[in-house]
């Protein structure tokens, strides 16, 4: 048997890389004049892919300025704008960061975006992007955020095709009719029109790219031990997931599955003395992702499955005749499905159980609902939990997280013979 | 429009008239700033304002007897509470009122069906359908409370004030969750004893931002320090939406409310920090306020990220905006601070 710990994963090094090539390229093309969009994750960001308007997701850049240890500062600058530096500490980073001194900002720093667009979620986000939008040359656009009714268990095997009924047909025409108003805006500001035909097939790569994701998952569920970090899929899966709907994507998501599946096949494991698997549900960890790995030497335990994966396996695929519709099915309840039950905690309970997992830690930011329904349904399912409320992108509440987890571990999870 | 059933309310999103001409009794229900805490209610809620906590305490309990719940999704901890209750008490009659907050052809679509879905609920609660007859009647009767309301505003921003704060919070908290005509009764009752117990002249007219409040009890502790509080902005006391009807067959009373909802300025956790200011700064000056308090409630985030923007168009008008935040469990004493503040530099 063979470990992975010193081999990162092929599929992680190209990603990376890839994301840095592109960066330094938005960077230009911001500098040439073009104009560039800041969009939540929960955004229909196909839209912007089919009109050629570079954009940047939040959530990624919120990820690179606490991976870079920058958060502090980050937070330091929102706050000297009278605004809270412990309230949705995630979102508001990359606010924070474009107030860092010139040379100090990650990777050269985020180009001021012409577009700041996001949907309304919890009681704060729409705060935030109006932030934004008084920065200069920035403008905001704001999405409605509907309520998860209906909520239905099983949706995995229903969204791909079946979408209507998951979520319903009211709310989709809401984000549907929401979107055009979008197209229209942002037509009216870059004087380019959308080509639908592109959008739909922008939809189709973007399908084709969820297929991968969905095998790969499949792989990993199955294979023991656990072929691949987590800390090197999360990148595999998310700097593609941010360039959804490119054949670069598509690519991407087909070489991790083959990569994967040759290590499988090569007997390659993480820890191959794995004697307890663990699941990260909540957001990554990102001032600390040595964390994943932390307990291998002691406990024998890997970190074997994270959203990451999982959601672009199970959340993304949208099948249908009109794009823009297709599009607003994908986003009109992606985060309900990480968070809202019975939706959120079927799914948990399906996925740790397709995994073999046999602990899970679950990270509970204070802007996630039904965190206490998910932990409830694990337990029933025999799964034991441990709740950590904090904020991933903000280390100055995770300082204790090794620690809890080590005592978890040593308590609740027993290890396998 | 006899009442044939009551139905509590969770939020201020909803209509009166539409469950009123339904022959159902909307209850709001605010919770209190000291009420007992049920544990599992904390903990299946999670990070989410005690207030909400309250409310799901007392649903857990039985302390709210109601035939139905309405909840309104106006801010992220109603959310969860719905959310909650639909998972664990399946048996309740429960609905979700869904508003958008930005006005456009797509959202008023929306709001239409959300609207009309909420009075099909009502009907199936009471068992009794709403008609043309029905909805004039309880329009009426809402314009009829909301003609009181209009005279205890104008009986706090009198100067002196001839009502006091907590009075008219008490009338605003009784009159959301009584029948139209009981509420103006307690309402314009309020208005007279208000005059009755005159504020002082000398006590410093405030304006009131931040959390909404759940009873009286910080207003009494905050007036009992000097205070009058002659104006608010959150969605207990002024900003309730309370006294609003329409006219004519179903459609267009759910259209004219539509209308109606787009209009207003909601609470903090749905609108943007420029109207919030903007609200605060009108009803500030209108009561002839002479100082601003921001009161807010711990995990109550959304009011925090206004504090900025208010501050900022109170100074264009010449007010100060003091601030309480992260009140947790001793509201009272958290008052008390408040007050101190806004009376320093303002003693007469």
């Amino acid at each position: 048997m063979s470990s992975a710990r010193d081999h990162r994963l092929r599929s992680a090094v190209a990603a990376t890389a890839y994301q840095k090539e592109w960066f330094a390229d938005l960077r230009r093309q911001a500098a040439a004049g073009a104009p560039i969009a800041l969009a939540n994750a929960d955004a229909p960001l196909e839209l912007l892919r089919a009109m050629g308007i570079p954009y940047v997701v939040n959530q990624w850049w919120a990820s690179i300025i606490a991976a870079k240890r920058l958060d502090e500062p980050s937070l330091a600058a929102v706050a000297e704008r009278g605004l809270p530096d412990d309230s949705r500490q995630y979102d508001v980073l990359p606010l924070g960061a474009q107030d860092l001194p010139a040379g100090r900002a990650p990777w050269g720093g985020l180009p001021e975006p012409s577009f700041a667009i996001a949907e309304r979620s919890g009681d704060v986000t729409h705060k935030i992007f109006e932030q934004w939008g008084r920065r200069p040359g920035t403008e905001t656009f704001l999405l409605s955020r509907t309520g998860a009714v209906p909520a239905p268990e099983g949706w995995w095997d229903l969204v791909p095709h079946e979408w209507e009924s998951v979520f319903g047909a009211d709310r989709i025409d809401l984000l549907q009719g929401e979107i055009e108003l979008l197209i229209a805006w942002l037509a009216e500001r870059t004087g380019t029109d959308l080509d639908r035909q592109e959008l739909a097939r922008v939809m189709a790569r973007a399908n084709e790219q969820a297929e991968w994701n969905r095998r790969t998952r499949d792989l990993i569920a199955a294979a023991r031990p656990l072929p691949v970090a987590v800390t090197d899929s999360i990148p595999s899966v998310m700097v593609p997931q941010w360039h959804r709907g490119t054949q670069w994507a598509v690519d991407a998501a087909h070489a991790l599955h083959d990569e994967v599946a040759e290590r499988i096949a090569g007997g390659i494991g993480v820890w191959p003395d794995e004697k307890r698997r663990l699941m990260w549900i909540g957001r990554g960890l990102w001032t600390d992702l040595d964390m994943y790995r932390s307990f291998q030497e002691e406990f024998s335990a890997v970190f074997v499955w994270s959203m990451y994966l999982a959601l672009g396996a199970d959340g993304y695929l949208r099948y249908g005749d009109d794009p823009v519709r297709a599009l607003a099915a994908r986003f009109v309840g992606l985060t309900d499905l990480l968070y809202v039950p019975p939706m959120s905690s079927s799914w948990y309970v399906k996925e740790a159980l397709a995994h073999g997992v046999d602990g899970v830690v679950h990270l509970v930011a204070d802007d996630t609902p039904g965190s206490g329904l998910i932990t409830t349904a694990l337990e029933d399912a025999g799964i034991p939990v441990l709740d950590i409320r904090a904020s991933n992108a903000d280390a100055r509440s995770t300082g204790d997280v090794r620690r809890r987890i080590a005592e978890f571990i040593r308590t609740r999870v027993p290890a396998r013979s | 429009m006899s009442a044939g059933a009551v139905v509590g309310v969770v939020g201020n999103d909803v209509p009166r008239q539409l469950p009123l001409a339904a022959a159902v009794l909307p209850v709001r229900l605010t919770g209190s700033w000291d009420g007992p805490v049920d544990a599992q209610a904390q903990e299946l809620l999670g990070a989410a304002d005690l207030e909400t906590v309250r409310i799901l305490t007392e649903l857990r309990a039985g302390a709210a007897p109601v035939d139905g719940l309405i909840v309104c999704n106006d801010s992220q901890a109603h959310l969860r509470l719905f959310y909650v209750l639909r998972a664990t008490a399946p048996r309740m009659p429960l609905h979700l009122l869904d508003l958008p907050r930005e006005d456009s052809a797509p959202a008023r679509d929306f709001a239409r069906g959300r609207l009309r879905s909420l009075l099909e609920f009502c009907e199936e609660v009471s068992g009794r359908a709403a008609d043309a007859a029905s909805l004039a009647e309880a329009a009426e009767a809402e314009r009829a409370l909301g003609a009181q309301l209009d005279r205890l505003r104008a009986a706090r921003r009198a100067d002196p004030p001839s009502s006091t704060g907590t009075a008219a919070i008490g009338a605003w908290l009784q009159a959301v969750r009584l029948p139209p005509a009981e509420a103006a009764a307690v309402v314009a009752a309020a208005c007279v004893s208000a005059e009755q117990d005159a504020a002082s002249t000398s006590a410093l007219r405030v304006h009131l931002t931040g959390s909404n409040h759940p009873d009286a009890s910080v207003y009494r502790e905050l007036e009992a320090h000097g205070l009058v509080i002659v104006s608010e902005d959150h969605d207990t006391g002024d900003g309730a939406w309370i006294g609003a009807a329409a006219s004519g067959d179903a459609d267009q009373v759910v259209d004219e409310l539509v209308t109606a909802h787009f209009a207003r300025v909601g609470g903090s956790a749905t609108a943007l920090s420029a109207q919030r200011a903007d609200r605060t700064v009108q009803m500030a000056r209108e009561a002839g306020a002479e100082v601003v308090g921001a009161f807010i409630r711990e995990l109550d985030d959304a009011p925090r990220w206004d504090l900025a923007d208010q501050s900022r168009a109170l100074e264009t008008i010449g007010l100060r905006l003091h601030a309480r935040v992260g009140v947790a469990v001793d509201a009272r004493t958290a008052a008390a601070e408040l007050a101190a503040a806004l009376r320093g530099g303002h003693d007469r």
